[in-house]
């Protein structure tokens, strides 16, 4: 006997270091750097498959029926093979959905059923409860087996305090402790993730413990009190020959379907039952890690079963055949060879096995308890508390403790019957009842709610009759005529013979019509019913995981939608405030928030969809499609589909094209070269027609007024909106579009932030509208309204370009059309200029005077069409009058003055006695005009008398005349004083007087000649004029004219003049006698 | 990897998982359903401990075969 205190003092130790190293495990993931999520960790994990049911079942089974117990295991090895496609496309669908549990992933892909949920849920529960009333039981049947104590609901607790009350046995208090546990690392808090890493590390660490345990058993037992593998074969064949089918496979009708249902059910348990698929899947935390499991996880179940038969047949011999306590021989073995530690070591590892299943089974189930059962329950209570996140943990809490305790009364009910036997097996039954709905919802879209449901309820009943019935016979509850004559007499319902199919055994006979009734169901509904939108959408969600893709445009809005704060408080509601402030956090990160600090419109249903995952990591997907359902209609938001404003674009079908189809007719209507009014008509037109506005309007900057002026409008003829000009402020959309340079739009009238806008908008019953700036060349001009009063949420970012590029297209055509203008504007200019251009050379004397004794000659070539330089011949024989004048400026109004000027002289010239006089009297004539015209002149006048040979002078600021004597190289310069004419009007004029002898030669010139500039900007200067007279002093005066000027173009090279050059060139030379 | 060789991938298991199936289920294990013994140790036994670590054997190198950042780029179409 082992001292109560030693096993006690044992499994205190123990459960601490599990307690330590779970706490250990949570830690290290809060600091980010996770012993768990480590590939041979998940392995380990797994390993909670074999619970206490096989750690100590096996080596029963193995003593009473034979190699049957392998199926268990073979089974799971077998699915091994599929994992990579199989399980791996779970995790990838639970990672993407937040699946939190098996009944979350069928309620998920069955378009978020709640019902869906809740009968996954409860029958799981049914399933697993006896299960775990199983591994309460072997604790406590070892723990008493070991300290011997006498009754099975003994506890050591009696032996130091016997006035406890009775029911508070070893099984109890393992209860409470597991309990205990649970609530420590299963429900904490509502995990955004559902991942319990503390948990699972425990569970690992179990996984090690049970192993070592049972291998050090198995080696003690074969290689210690045998002689190896063959002594005990040896041994056991002499001694029981007639236990020789222990070895074999009975080769009875029926045990090769036995193998096979055993094999295949094993298959499914290893996917479906609730621990299996929360450690496998929802524990996971990387796909990557099946690689690892898949080998690592058989070849643990492989060293966990190597012993099983050694120990099985060495227990048959060393307890002479007796196989009563045959679920025991591991333990009893060891304590009937006296070691002691050995057995410790054997209950700590059975300990591990049935406590991991425990916690992982019990917070699986309390996952889908709070999910599933509570939430709905919740959530048509509608709590009014702002926070309910506590509520919920509490409730989780108790659905654990619930989950154990329906276990430790199960088993004080049936505990010590024989019901107890079979209990994994059925447990392994109930878990193939989902295999239907998870792998035909995995690979056939068309499988829907109904069939599974049916499905479902169909297999679990039939399960119930054809397993659970049985068992209750076994216990006595129900007469033992049930099963013999089946219920009221009636034979064909007899439970383990139905429909008098009593050829298989309990299990074969119990899968082939659960899987009957189920799978047939399942398919005949899901093919006879047609699923719901959002069961199709789930479906290819799930069905299609690798190649499924979020459509990229949201077709959907959301009208009065939530901000991003009434979101987060809404997730806070459920999963406390600091998850929700995370979650949130993470989801913004990688986000654009716009000026204000909120989501763009169409990043709204994003968000709901994240809230609606977040919440559903929590409380589970149909109760959170719920929740969200409920908040929106509360508010009055409800989900709207976008109206596809290119559905009505009559052109053609696809989007893109219907875009380039519209603007093509667009940039038509600019090119066609109508005027701008048309031009925005008929893109007007178009707006209205192809996207059924109610109206569109042009309006443009008018820079005189400062306002937007309507230009152009099509649609509804309203006062406001029709025919109302805006100013250029921002108390409107209009004026703030042009003020910004930016798009305006108000996808939902009732959210514009405008009182003036608003109230139009809300006088006209405008729903939606959209402004958009008319730019030339990036600046704006105009906007480009549109308006509809019968759909919100029309504009799209696809139309918006499009809608941009029409306004574009707008400003192209009034830039065109303004070019246009400037173009004939300026062809009128032109046109002028050349009639003034005419008229001014036409004021020039056409031809030169003909004088005997005289060779004159003359060049006026204004810089532009009209000069500003003049000259003139008044002959008054002998006299000859020669006028240069240059009025400063080359346009119209010098050309004028220039003209005013001519006239005067012409007019008075021959009243006038002298050059003086006339100069005199023409700067106080045009001294006003002059002033008013901020012009001046400066003039030469000349006269020469043939007679005397003699000319007189007088200078208005003018340039110095050059005379060239006869057979001189030098130049004379003829100065007088005098000031520019229009400077003031009292100028006295000097006149002088000189010789102009035959062979001399006179140069009257205005600067443009000697201002002419080459590219190196070096002037034609005197020097150069001076030597080009010089060189062609000789040649007749035109000649002379004719060199100068082309040496003056040479010099110049490629430039022009820069200013009108004017030269008079008067030979004395008598030999000329016109 | 290729798309093509995810398919082949997933034909060669389907044959091993299959042939795991047949080769651990009647009538395959009749064939060692017998009372001899092969060094002490029962025929069936012997064939299903053997058997056993050879699928987990097969699982180990078909994992070996799966290329971690390829699987990423071409998850298989399931």
């Amino acid at each position: 006997m082992i001292a109560l205190q030693q096993i006690s003092i044992t499994t205190i130790v123990y459960l601490t270091t599990i307690v330590a190293v779970a706490y250990y495990a949570t830690r290290r993931r809060e600091q980010g750097r996770s012993i768990v999520a480590n590939p041979h960790v998940y392995s380990l994990t797994l390993a909670v498959y074999c619970s206490s049911w096989t750690y100590y079942g096996s080596v029963g089974r193995a003593a009473t029926s034979g190699l049957d117990f392998l199926t268990i295991y073979l089974g799971p090895t077998l699915v091994c093979f599929s994992w990579w496609f199989f399980l791996r496309k779970i995790i990838l669908i639970s990672k993407k959905e937040n699946i939190v549990s098996i009944a979350d992933f069928i309620s998920s892909r069955y378009g978020k059923s709640n019902y869906l949920g809740m009968i996954v849920t409860l029958f799981a529960v049914l399933g697993i409860v006896p299960y775990i009333a199983l591994q309460l039981k072997a604790i406590a049947y070892t723990f008493n087996l070991l300290g011997e104590l006498p009754e099975v609901s003994s506890s050591p607790l009696h032996e130091l305090i016997p006035q406890i009350p009775h029911f508070i046995d070893t099984a109890f208090i393992v209860a409470i402790f597991l309990s205990l546990f649970c609530i420590l690392f299963g429900a904490m808090r509502l995990d955004s993730t559902e991942r319990h890493e503390g948990l699972m590390a425990a569970i690992a660490l179990e996984s090690i413990v049970k192993l070592i345990a049972f291998l050090a058993v198995g080696i003690f037992v074969t290689y210690g009190m045998f002689n190896g593998f063959t002594d005990i074969f040896g041994q056991f064949t002499n001694l029981y020959p007639e236990k020789e089918h222990l070895l074999l496979i009975p080769s009875e009708c029926g045990s090769g379907a036995r193998w096979f249902t055993m094999t295949f059910m094993s298959m499914m348990a290893i996917m479906f039952l609730p621990r299996q698929f929360h450690a496998m899947v929802i524990e996971n935390s990387d796909h990557h890690h099946i690689r690892t499991a898949m080998w690592a996880f058989p070849a643990y179940m492989f060293l966990l079963n190597l012993f099983v038969l050694p120990i099985a047949l060495g227990g048959i011999i060393t307890f002479n055949g007796d196989t009563s306590l045959a679920d025991y021989f591991v333990l009893s073995m060891p304590l009937a060879s006296g070691q002691q530690s050995l057995a410790i070591l054997v209950f700590i590892g059975g300990f591990s096995a049935a406590a991991g299943m425990v916690m992982l089974e019990s917070v699986a189930s309390s996952t889908m308890i709070l999910n599933n059962l509570a939430m709905p329950i919740i959530l048509r209570c509608n709590l009014k508390k702002s926070d309910i996140s506590s509520l919920l943990l509490n409730i989780k809490r108790i659905a654990i403790v619930s989950v154990i305790f329906l276990g430790y009364f199960y088993y004080r009910t049936l505990g010590t019957s024989e019901a107890l036997i079979n209990i994994g097996l059925i447990s392994f039954m109930a878990a193939t009842q989902f295999a239907p709905a998870l792998l035909g919802g995995l690979y056939w879209e068309r499988a829907n709610h109904r069939g599974t449901a049916i499905g479902l309820i169909m297999g679990f009943f039939v399960w119930i009759y054809t397993l659970i019935i049985p068992t209750f016979v076994d216990a006595g509850w129900l007469p033992l005529s049930v099963i013999l004559e089946g219920p009221f007499g009636l034979e064909w319902l007899r439970p383990t013979a139905l429909f008098y199919l009593n050829s298989l055994d309990m299990w074969s006979h119990s899968l082939f019509w659960t899987l009957f009734f189920n799978v047939g169901s399942f398919l005949a509904f899901s093919i006879a019913t047609t699923p719901t939108s959002s069961e199709v959408s789930q479906a290819q969600r799930f069905v299609q995981v690798a190649t499924w893709k979020e459509p990229q445009h949201q077709h959907t809005r959301i009208s009065k939608a939530p901000t991003l704060m009434e979101f987060v408080n809404l997730m806070s509601k459920f999963i406390g405030e600091k998850q929700a402030n995370t979650a949130i956090a993470s989801y913004l990160g990688d986000r654009e928030i716009d000026e204000k600090g909120s989501l763009s419109e169409h990043e709204i249903p994003n968000l709901k969809l994240f809230t609606e995952k977040t919440l559903a990591a929590s409380v589970g997907a149909a109760a959170a499609r719920i929740i969200i359902e409920n908040y929106l209609s509360a508010r009055g938001s409800k989900m709207e589909d976008v109206f596809n404003i290119f559905g009505t674009v009559s052109l053609s079908r696809k989007a893109s094209r219907e875009q380039l189809s519209v603007l093509y007719e667009a940039a038509h209507a600019v090119s066609s070269g109508a005027d701008l009014g048309s031009i925005f008509e008929s893109i007007l037109d178009l707006l209205y027609h192809q996207f059924r506005f109610d109206l569109c309007a042009i309006r443009i900057y008018n820079e005189e007024t400062n306002i937007l002026e309507l230009r152009n409008f099509r649609g509804i003829d309203t006062e406001f909106l029709s025919h109302a000009n805006r100013e250029i402020n921002e108390e409107t959309c209009i004026g703030t579009t042009y003020v910004l340079n930016k798009v305006i739009l108000a996808n939902d009238s009732d959210c514009i932030d405008k009182p003036l806008s608003m109230e139009i908008i809300r006088r006209e019953g405008i729903k939606s509208f959209a402004h958009a700036p008319i730019t030339v060349e990036g600046q704006p001009i105009g906007v480009l309204s549109s308006y509809s009063r019968y759909a919100k949420g029309i504009y799209t970012d696809e139309f918006i370009e499009l809608y941009k590029n029409l306004a574009a297209q707008i400003g192209i055509a009034w830039r065109n059309a303004n070019q246009t203008a400037q173009l004939i504007k300026a062809s009128e200019h032109e046109k002028e200029l050349r009639i003034a251009e005419s008229i001014q050379l036409g004021l020039l004397p056409d031809k030169m005077p003909q004088l005997p004794g005289v060779d004159i000659a003359a060049i006026c070539v204004p810089a532009k069409q009209v000069g500003g330089d003049y000259y003139d011949f008044i002959v008054q024989p002998p006299n000859l009058d020669i006028v240069i004048a240059d009025v400063s400026g080359h346009n119209i109004g010098a050309a004028l003055l220039m003209a005013e000027a001519r006239t005067f002289i012409q007019a008075r010239a021959q009243q006038l006695p002298s050059s003086q006089a006339i100069l005199d009297v023409l700067n106080r004539f045009m001294h006003d005009d002059l002033t008013k015209a901020e012009l001046f002149i400066t003039m030469f006048y000349l006269q020469y008398n043939s007679d005397k040979q003699q000319i007189s002078y007088a200078n208005a600021g003018h340039n110095h005349p050059l005379i060239l004597r006869k057979g001189s190289k030098t130049f004379e310069e003829l100065d007088t004083e005098g000031l520019i004419l229009g400077i003031i009007n009292d100028v006295t004029f000097e006149q002088r007087h000189c010789p102009l002898n035959t062979g001399d030669l006179l140069m009257l010139y205005t600067d443009g000649i000697i201002e002419a500039e080459n590219n190196l900007e070096e002037m034609f200067g005197m020097e150069q004029l001076k030597s080009a007279i010089l060189e062609n002093a000789d040649l007749s005066a035109q000649e002379i004219i004719d060199n100068t000027m082309s040496l003056a173009r040479m010099f110049q090279g490629r430039r022009h003049f820069n200013d009108d050059v004017t030269i008079v060139v008067l030979k004395i030379d008598n030999t000329i006698n016109p | 990897m290729s798309n093509e060789s995810t398919t082949q991938q997933r034909q060669i298991w389907l044959i091993f998982f299959f042939l795991g199936i047949v080769m651990l289920n009647f009538p395959f294990l009749q064939i060692f359903n017998r009372v001899e013994t092969i060094f002490g140790i029962p025929i069936l036994v012997l064939y299903l401990l053997c058997g056993w670590p050879l699928s987990i054997v097969i699982i180990f190198i078909f994992t070996k075969t799966i290329q971690c950042e390829d699987c990423d780029k071409h998850p298989p179409e399931d």
